[in-house]
């Protein structure tokens, strides 16, 4: 049985490696995206939010209600939806770049939200503290809340990543290709089985590699 | 930074309130928190501002050293008005010593003393020297590298007191120093803050609801009452007594 897997394997390595290639491409630039933009909107709410040092009612409802609409659409249909804008922008809605776009939105909305929880679980005293020793609002950002916060950062961006790996495979319907796409197509519609289960085991270790070194770095970042 | 016209000379009142009054919204109702207070602090002095939950003792220190801006009247640091522009700069001449230590649990004990002069001028090898004496002068010269995590609340405050020193600050303001701490620690920082006043001649405002705190370091406490300073006392402190817990039950 082993053997078959192996032969399985060895025939397929090409397109697994192609496959390998496009979801590492998407999910790159997704998660360049994501820790780009999708942090600076999390310090945007959480300092627009309720008890931010800047409340502004306007500015947390048009971010907090953007994120919550790419969150809540299924993301299938957000693909679909987002075929016109990948249009407009690229020049065309299919492929592995026109792929960025949606999982690159759905990447900023998950770390934004994620964001925001872990500024907000820092102890709600740091700003009095920051001022009183002197701090500058920039200094406040840099030393004392990305600094008390950074490990669950670190742990919020590792489930990014996770996610947006699931979120990818769904990308075949738009010809972005990837693992799970080779997987559904090839392995299970043309029932090579043997493909899908080496496909879903793969994916089980990339997984397991992003949460361990995720743990890792957060666990060296945290003194606390 | 401009301070025009009202740059005022004002003898030896370092912090001077003129009728501040400030209102909160408390249950999206409209509260007169703080009532048309007048107040001054000297130069050199311990000061205690004593009074229930809610009177707003914690809220006059904050506005003290700018944090919070009072609706109505005005606040004097050290003869310059205290506002929005000024704040800034004035939090620097003074510190701050809180209930919870609010140390930074990321760094170690000598950064976190640091962590001032770098928001400041960022760290020269003299502050390193000087942060080491500090930790020496208040008795955790072992723990410089130590995480603050495993140290216990006295040595926390003991941190938080070296990180305020570290400035040489004109005034220091403690929010409730010894709340978190049991007598024999609260003993100590109540000595070592003492110490301070006298060897660095530092201005102290303290809060506290515990009547033993003020009697045993303050020269003067306004008694604070629904936003109002119902009484302002001279004190001569009878000084700080240690109490172990076999003494406090043993002297009666």
């Amino acid at each position: 049985m082993i053997e078959k897997y192996i032969k399985t394997f060895n025939s397929f390595r090409t397109p697994l490696l192609q496959s390998l290639w496009e979801t590492l491409d998407m999910m790159l630039a997704a998660m360049a995206a994501a820790l780009a933009i999708g942090m600076v909107l999390g310090f945007v709410m959480f300092m627009t939010g309720a008890g931010g040092i800047y409340r502004n009612r306007t500015i947390y409802f048009i971010t907090s209600g953007l994120i919550n609409i790419t969150r809540s659409v299924p993301f299938i249909l957000f693909i679909i939806v987002m075929i016109p804008v990948n249009r407009m922008i690229l020049g065309t809605g299919f492929g592995v770049d026109a792929s960025k776009i949606p999982l690159g939105l759905i990447g900023i909305s998950l770390f934004a939200r994620f964001t925001e929880q872990d500024l907000l679980d820092v102890n709600k005293s740091i700003y009095e503290t920051s001022y009183a020793l002197g701090a500058n609002i920039r200094q406040y950002f840099t030393h004392f809340l990305l600094r008390e916060a950074r490990s669950s950062l670190v742990l919020s961006f590792t489930s990014t990543t996770v996610s947006l790996l699931s979120y990818s495979t769904v990308m075949g319907i738009i010809g972005g290709g990837g693992l799970g796409y080779l997987a559904i197509s090839e392995g299970y519609y043309n029932f090579n089985y043997e493909l899908m289960w080496i496909i879903i085991i793969l994916m089980v270790l990339i997984v397991h590699g992003i949460q361990t070194v995720g743990n890792y770095i957060a666990e060296k970042l945290d003194k606390r | 930074m401009n301070l025009g016209r009202d740059y005022l000379v004002a003898g030896d009142n370092l912090i001077r309130l003129e009728k501040v009054s400030k209102d909160f919204f408390i249950g999206g109702e409209k509260t007169r928190v703080i009532d048309g207070v007048d107040l001054h602090v000297d130069k050199k002095e311990i000061f205690g501002l004593v009074g229930e939950t809610g009177s707003g003792k914690s809220t006059i220190l904050r506005m003290m050293n700018g944090f919070i801006e009072p609706d109505e009247g005005s606040i004097y640091l050290m003869d310059k008005v205290l506002n929005r522009d000024s704040r800034r700069e004035l939090v620097k001449e003074t510190s701050m010593i809180f209930q919870g230590f609010n140390l930074l649990g990321n760094l170690n004990v000598i950064e976190n003393v640091l962590l001032p002069t770098r928001l400041r001028k960022g760290i020269l090898k003299d502050n390193v020297d000087r942060a080491r004496e500090l930790l020496s002068f208040v008795g955790l010269s072992d723990f410089e590298e130590a995480h603050i995590r495993n140290l216990s609340g006295g040595q926390k405050q003991r941190v938080a007191i070296a990180r305020t020193l570290i400035t040489n600050p004109r005034i220091i303001f403690c929010d409730e120093p010894t709340s978190a701490l049991d007598e024999k620690m609260s003993y100590e920082i109540l000595k070592l803050l003492k110490d301070i006043n006298e060897s660095f001649e530092t201005t102290i405002v303290m809060v506290s609801h515990d009547i033993g705190v003020i009697k045993s370091v303050c020269s003067r406490v306004a008694v604070m009452e629904d936003g109002r300073i119902s009484e302002l006392i001279s004190l001569s402190p009878k000084g700080i007594i240690p109490v172990s817990y076999k003494e406090a039950f043993l002297s009666d």
